[in-house]
This record gives structure tokens, sequence and C-alpha cells, in this order.
């Protein structure tokens, strides 16, 4: 055989190459393999710990991986021991091969035919992969507190971590929601295997769901959802809410009722009627159209202030008040009604004090009396008639403010009864010095013609007159020195006739007579008053009131003192200016009638406003 | 006077084994938290998120490496009680230091936040106390009686004034693998815990 055979069989090896390359020249173009990614490594418990990887293109070559690692500081590589526990692409770690708080730098490597591909180098510690399993054994029951119901859940760890050692530890974490609903509630359970959810609905049905994580991990799938049905109860408390309605409602009902009734009523109550403006003459049209002139206009009240003057008059005569001792406190009070008279227009008031000074009060002026009474008894008549003079001597005294009073003037010479002739004159001389500074301002006002703007003189003249009074005083003294007193008055109107105290009979009255004998110094003599406007002193009762007369006839009665004093009529003193009314009269005297002891000198003319204390009886 | 005074010793109530350890494992546990939040806090501020992924680059290996310290469940498992404790003192003295400079090392930083310093401070006063809790179990446990000074301070090298960048990897390298080294503390601990609650169970 020869060469044949080895040719032969060349041959045939020849075209077994030639058709093993052209069956390899026709595919497609190999290349090694790609790079594969190492997608994860996990370890359940901490004990053992498995990485996963992604294969690239195989480059169309069978393909192998193999994981190689290496530990921490250590240059000894390893493979992974294990590639088949863990599925495909997998690399399981046991136990033995576990390492804690050390590093793993952990390699995959593709090979083919070509050539080999090396993955990125992954570090890992197993202590930050553990992702454990999901708790198991989840129970849920329905509980019930006081009434309401709620939800207790339990679960178990994982059976593979290891938390009774404290190997691990882990928290876990549940969701609840309504069957209805998509939103979970989440709970924060920390480490403990059970817990509680409240606010639950009633007849409402409940998923519940737990899971778990280490205490630096990832956390774990949610477990196996667990179902769980709360009973009815919300018809109990639905009830109740019915009866409150329908109670509320009801008394709602009786409320408006009742406010209706009572509408207008409570109306009133928190809104008064604001009170509209209810003056007199007021016109409310008037103001709204805005004219004030007219509205003003409309105000002004007719006959305001009193223009008439034949008032005054009256009012001069009504001022008198008439001072006495105790006894004669009626004849005060009459008197005082006379003073308000005459002052109203200009606002009096009367106190109780009437202006007196407190030297003399009226009840310092009681004492004085009591004391002159008992003592006049004791004394002789004639003390007592310069007591009484003194007494009667003080006119009337007025004060600043006009008013007119008479006042019982306290003297400290009074008690001394019979001394010497000079005190006697002192007395009287101060009593006419009191008498003159409040004279005559009535008699002023008399005039009828004077009043308007002589009003306010009228009720201050006096002290012009003070000092001529005085002298008028003396004068009076000189002429008459035991019993005379004069009244003293000015006034510009038409003489006034003047009376003067004669002397004071057994029964204490004072005898009034007119002052004739000097009549001719005087220069302006008063005429005689009309009849009708003087009242005539017909005498003093017992009781110690001046007793006045109507009459139409006057004598003449010249003015006893002073011609200086006043050029029109000296003091003359005008009587009490009755006219018309009848007031001083009625309150000067309450009878008529006229005593047949004080006839003799009762013929003149008392001026009442100057009229002086009577003597007590 | 004295006599008395030990007199009052004596009759003080010592406290029991089981509530001693109670206590260290929560002061481990509390030290480790804190240790995790002041991490957390710095990488955040200054660790870019590509170097956050790679702990430990080579350079800058923890410390205690070097120390014989069980690493694996298995290993633990096997390791005898006073090796636990023992693991868990070494490893508590040995940080005692290196924390001191990582705190004047943050206090040098511009921006380090007030509550990582707080924090950082904070660690490294609790781990003193927790050495001196160890050091008493072990007393209580072992009958042993030990030191408390640092016998481990070699261990910890202060190199010259490092780069900017360097110090703040060094720093970030401390703490991460002071949380790490915390854990073990921890977890040491309650290995201890449960065996000697239930010495058949705690696989």
């Amino acid at each position: 055989m020869g060469c044949g055979a080895m040719m032969k069989s060349v041959m045939e090896v020849l075209l077994l190459l030639m058709l093993f390359f052209t069956a390899h020249a026709k595919e497609k173009s190999y290349s090694p393999p790609e790079k594969p990614t190492q997608t994860r490594c996990r370890s359940p418990e901490k004990e053992t710990f498995t990485c996963w990887w992604e294969p690239g293109s195989d480059g169309g070559l069978p393909t192998t991986y193999a994981l190689y690692y290496c530990k921490e500081n250590s240059e000894t590589v390893y493979e992974c021991p294990d590639y088949h526990t863990a599925g495909e692409n997998s690399c399981f770690f046991n136990k033995n091969d576990t390492s804690i708080w050390v590093n793993y730098n952990i390699s995959v490597v593709a090979t083919n035919a070509l050539g080999r591909a090396f993955s990125d180098p992954v570090d890992i510690d197993v202590v930050y992969i553990v992702e454990p399993n999901p708790p198991e054994k989840l129970t849920v029951a329905v509980m019930e507190d006081k009434g309401w119901p709620f939800l207790l859940v339990s679960w178990e760890p994982p059976h593979k971590a290891d938390t009774r050692s404290g190997w691990i530890t882990l928290i876990y974490e549940l969701r609840v929601r309504l069957e209805e609903e998509e939103d979970w509630e989440m709970h924060h359970a920390g480490q403990q295997k059970m817990f509680n959810i409240f606010s639950l609905r009633s007849g409402g049905k409940y998923l519940v769901e737990v899971r778990c994580k280490p205490d630096h991990g990832f956390w774990s799938e949610w477990s196996s959802t667990s179902y769980v049905k709360v009973p009815d109860y919300f018809h109990r408390e639905k009830s109740m809410w019915i009866l409150v309605a329908v109670f509320s409602a009801f008394i709602f009902l009786i409320l408006t009722w009742l406010l209706h009734m009572n509408s207008h009523s409570l109306k009133h109550c928190i809104l008064p009627p604001v009170p509209g403006p209810k003056i007199k003459g007021f016109d409310k049209q008037l103001l709204k159209n805005g004219n004030s002139d007219e509205i003003f206009s409309a105000l002004v009240v007719p006959n305001f202030p009193p223009a008439s003057t034949s008032k005054y008059e009256e009012m001069l005569v009504e001022y008198l008040e008439v001072y006495v001792l105790e006894e004669q406190e009626l004849m005060l009070e009459e008197s005082k009604d006379l003073l308000d008279g005459c002052l109203k227009s200009e606002n009096s008031r009367s106190d109780s004090d009437s202006g007196r000074g407190s030297c003399d009060s009226h009840t310092l002026l009681m004492d004085k009396c009591g004391e002159t009474k008992e003592e006049e008894r004791q004394t002789n008549r004639e003390s007592s008639l310069i007591e009484t003079q003194g007494w009667k001597e003080e006119a009337i005294n007025h004060d600043t403010s006009g008013r007119v009073k008479t006042w019982p003037s306290v003297y400290s010479p009074l008690p001394q009864y019979g001394s010497n002739p000079l005190d006697k004159q002192s007395s009287l001389e101060t009593a006419k010095q009191h008498s003159l500074s409040t004279s005559s301002f009535l008699t002023q006002a008399g005039t009828k013609d004077a009043l308007g703007p002589s009003y306010t003189d009228f009720c201050f003249s006096n002290k012009q007159n003070h000092l001529h009074p005085q002298t008028l005083a003396h004068r009076e003294l000189q002429t008459r020195s035991d019993v005379n007193i004069s009244n003293i008055g000015r006034k510009r109107s038409p003489a006034t006739e003047y009376v003067e105290v004669q002397r004071v009979n057994k029964e204490d009255m004072v005898l009034l007579q007119p002052v004739v004998s000097r009549c001719g110094h005087i220069e302006g003599c008063p005429n005689l008053p009309k009849g009708e406007d003087y009242s005539k002193v017909k005498g003093v009762d017992c009781d110690n009131r001046l007793l006045l007369q109507r009459e139409g006839t006057g004598e003449d009665v010249c003015p006893l003192v002073d011609q200086e004093t006043n050029g029109e009529g000296g003091n003359c003193y005008t009587s009490s200016t009755v006219s018309t009314t009848q007031k001083p009269t009625a309150c000067m005297y309450t009878s008529m009638p006229l005593q047949e002891e004080t006839a003799l000198t009762l013929n003149g003319y008392v001026d009442t406003a100057t009229m002086s204390n009577l003597p007590s009886c | 006077t004295v006599g008395k005074i030990r007199a009052a010793i004596n009759r003080c109530p010592s406290i029991s084994r089981e509530k001693l350890l109670d206590r260290v494992i929560q002061h481990a546990e509390l030290i480790y938290r804190v240790s995790e939040e002041s991490c957390s806090l710095f990488e955040e501020m200054f660790i870019p998120f590509e170097l956050q992924l790679q702990r430990n680059q080579a350079g800058y290996a923890c410390i205690t490496k070097a120390l014989p310290i069980p690493s694996s469940r298995s290993e633990i498992q096997q390791i005898s009680d006073k090796w636990l404790l023992h693991s868990v003192l070494m490893l508590v003295q040995s940080w005692i230091e290196p924390l001191v400079y990582l705190q004047t090392s943050l206090n040098l930083y511009d921006v380090a936040p007030d509550t990582l310093l707080n924090k950082t401070k904070w660690v490294s006063e609790k781990l003193i106390s927790l050495e001196q809790g160890v050091v008493v179990l072990i007393k209580k446990m072992l009958d042993e009686g030990l030191l408390t000074t640092n016998s481990e301070q070699g261990l910890f090298q202060n190199d010259a004034q490092p780069e900017m960048l360097e110090s703040v990897m060094r720093d970030y390298t401390l703490l991460s693998c002071f949380k790490k080294d915390a854990h073990k503390m921890e977890t040491f601990l309650k290995l201890l815990k449960c065996r000697q609650t239930d010495e058949y169970n705690c696989a």
C-alpha cells in the first residue's frame, strides 16, 4: 500500500479541515464576553450572604463566570464556594465563609474562548448588607376597650434572624388600611412585636402588613396580609345622636317661639329707644331744614325774663325777713317767703343760714335773746327798751349777695344793762350802724322805674349808705338819747315816712312814732306816700308782731335822721309798698286789731323793710 | 470613723451581675447609635458620593485590624466568655485615644457643624465610662483585676499634618471604623448576656 492510502487519509484530513474552517468562517463575529455587572449582595441574617451579578453579552461563545474575592488587607484570593445554592449568577457564602466587620472585595470574571472580562470590584461589609426576611406569623385580633374596639396586631421575627441572642436587632413597622381605600396608615413599632391600632371605623374591613429592618441595613419585604373585620358598634352611638338632635331641635323651636312672643319687649330691653329732643318750641323739622335762625327763634320763650316791673315792688316788699327772738320765729319763717320772692329772679338760694355770719347766727341770737329776756325782767324798762331798741335797730342786714334779711345783731354792749349812757350810745350807734348798713334796699327797690338795671343796686345799695347812717346815728343819739330809735333808710323814691320807736310800753310793745321833730331839717321831706303803697303800723301786739294797717292817708312823717345821707329824701323810711299785694301785711301782721295801748303812736308808717326786731314779750 | 465607713461600704448593696451587664449593653448600644449618626453626618457634608461606596480604601485601613478579634459568627460561637470580654475591652481601650485625635481634627474644620462636634465629643466621653464598666464586669464575672490605663497607646500613630483632602479621608475612615467596632462591642456584649441566661440556645 503505499502512498495512496496515506494520501487518502491526508486528503480526508484536509477535507475535514477545510470543512471545519469553512464552517467557522460562515458564523458571526465572535468576541470576548462583556463585563458582567454585580447587582447586589444581601445577607438575610448577618451570618451568610449571597451576591448576584448580571452577565453581559457572552460574545457568542459559551462563557463561564467566576467570582473571586479577597478579604480585607489580605492578598489571598478566594473563589466563590457555592454557585448553585442561590440560583443562577449568584454566589452563596455560608457561615464559615462569612466574616462580620470585614470588608470583602469581590469581582466577577466572565470567560469565554476569546477572552475574559472583569467586573468592577465591590467592597462590602456584611453588616451593612443585611436585609432580613419579612416577619412571620402576623395575627390581628379585635379587642375592646371600654366599649371602643381596637386591633391587636402581633408577629414574630423571621425565623432565620437571631434576635434572641442579640446577634441582630430588628425594628418593625406596620401599615393598615381599609379594604376600600388605597392609602396606608403607617405605624412604627420599634423593637416590640405587638401593636395596638385605635380609631377604627365600625364595620370596616382592615388589611394589616408588617416589615422589619436591622439597626443598619435594609427593610425587609412586607409580610403577607392579614384581614380583619371590625364589628358594628356605631348604631349605638348613632341612636344617641339622633335623640340629641331631636331634643335640641325641640328646644330650639320653643326658644324661637318665646322670642317671637317677647320680641317687642326684648327689643326695648336690648335696644332702648333713643329719646328724642323734647325742647319746648323745638321743631325737628326746622332742624332738618337746617335754618338755625328759625330754630333758635322758636326756642325763645316769650315773657322770659319777666319784664314787668310791677312785680319788683312786690318783691321788694317780700324780702323782709324779720328776725326776732325765739318766740318770734314764726314771724321769721314767714318773712322768709318775702325774701325768697324778692330774689327769685336772681335765683335766690335760701339756705338755712341766710347768709348770716357766725356771730350773728340765729342760735346765738337766741341765746342772747334768752339772756336778754331774763335780764329784761330783771332790769328796768329802760334797759329793756334800749335793748329792744338795739334789737330793732339791727334793721335789716343783707349780705353781699343782695339778700335782705333782718338780723338780730348781737352787740356786746347789749348785755350791759343800765350801765352808763355812753355804752348805750355806743350800742345804739352800733345798732344804727348795723341797721344802716343794711338799710333800705327795699326802699330803693320801691321805685318802680328804677327797676331793671337798678335791681342790683337795690340790693346792694346799702354800702353807700354806710357812712351816712353812722353820722345819722350819731345825731340820732344826740338828739334822742334814750329811746328813739329810728330806722334809717334811704331811698330815691318819693319820701317815705319814718317811724321811730317811741317807747316800749308795759307789755313790751314797741311804740312807734312818726318822726316829726326833725322834719324841718331835712330837705327832701318825703312826700306822703301813696296810701295804697304803704302800710301803716298799727301797733305791735303781744306776740311781738308788727301790726300794719293799710291806709290811704299818711301823715307827715319826717325822716328822723339824716339829711345828708341822701339828697333825695334823707333817710326816709319807705313803708312797705304793699301796693296791690297784701303780702307784707299778711306777713307782717297776723291780726288787725288796733290795740289801744298802742294807738297812741302808731299813726306813722313803718317801713317794713327796715323793721327792726320787736321786743319779745 | 474608719470602721463606720467600712461598715457602710459593706452594707452598700452591690449591683448584680445581670443588671451590670444590662447597663453595659445599653451603654454600648447608645455609643453605636451616636457613632452611626456622626458617620452619616460626616458623609453628607464632606464625602462625595462616589467615595462613599468604597470604604476602607487602601492606605486607610482600620486601626484595629491587627487586633485578634473574632470576626465571623462561627468564630464567635466558638469563643469563650472570657475571650469575648477581653475582646470588648481591647476594642474599647484602643479607641479612646484616636477619638480624642478625631475631636481635635474635627475642630479644625471651618464648616463642621456643632452637632457633629457634640456627638463625637459625647462618644469619646462615653467610651471612657464604658471601659470602666467593662473592667468592673470582668472583675465580677471573671474575678480578674485589671488596670484601666490604656495599654494600647502605641496602636495609633499620629502622622504629621496631612493635607486637607487626606485629613478628610482619614477622619472619615476613623469614623467608619469606629462605627464598626462599636457594633462589634455591642454584639459581643449581647451574646455574652445570652450566654449568661440561656447557655444552649445562643447558637
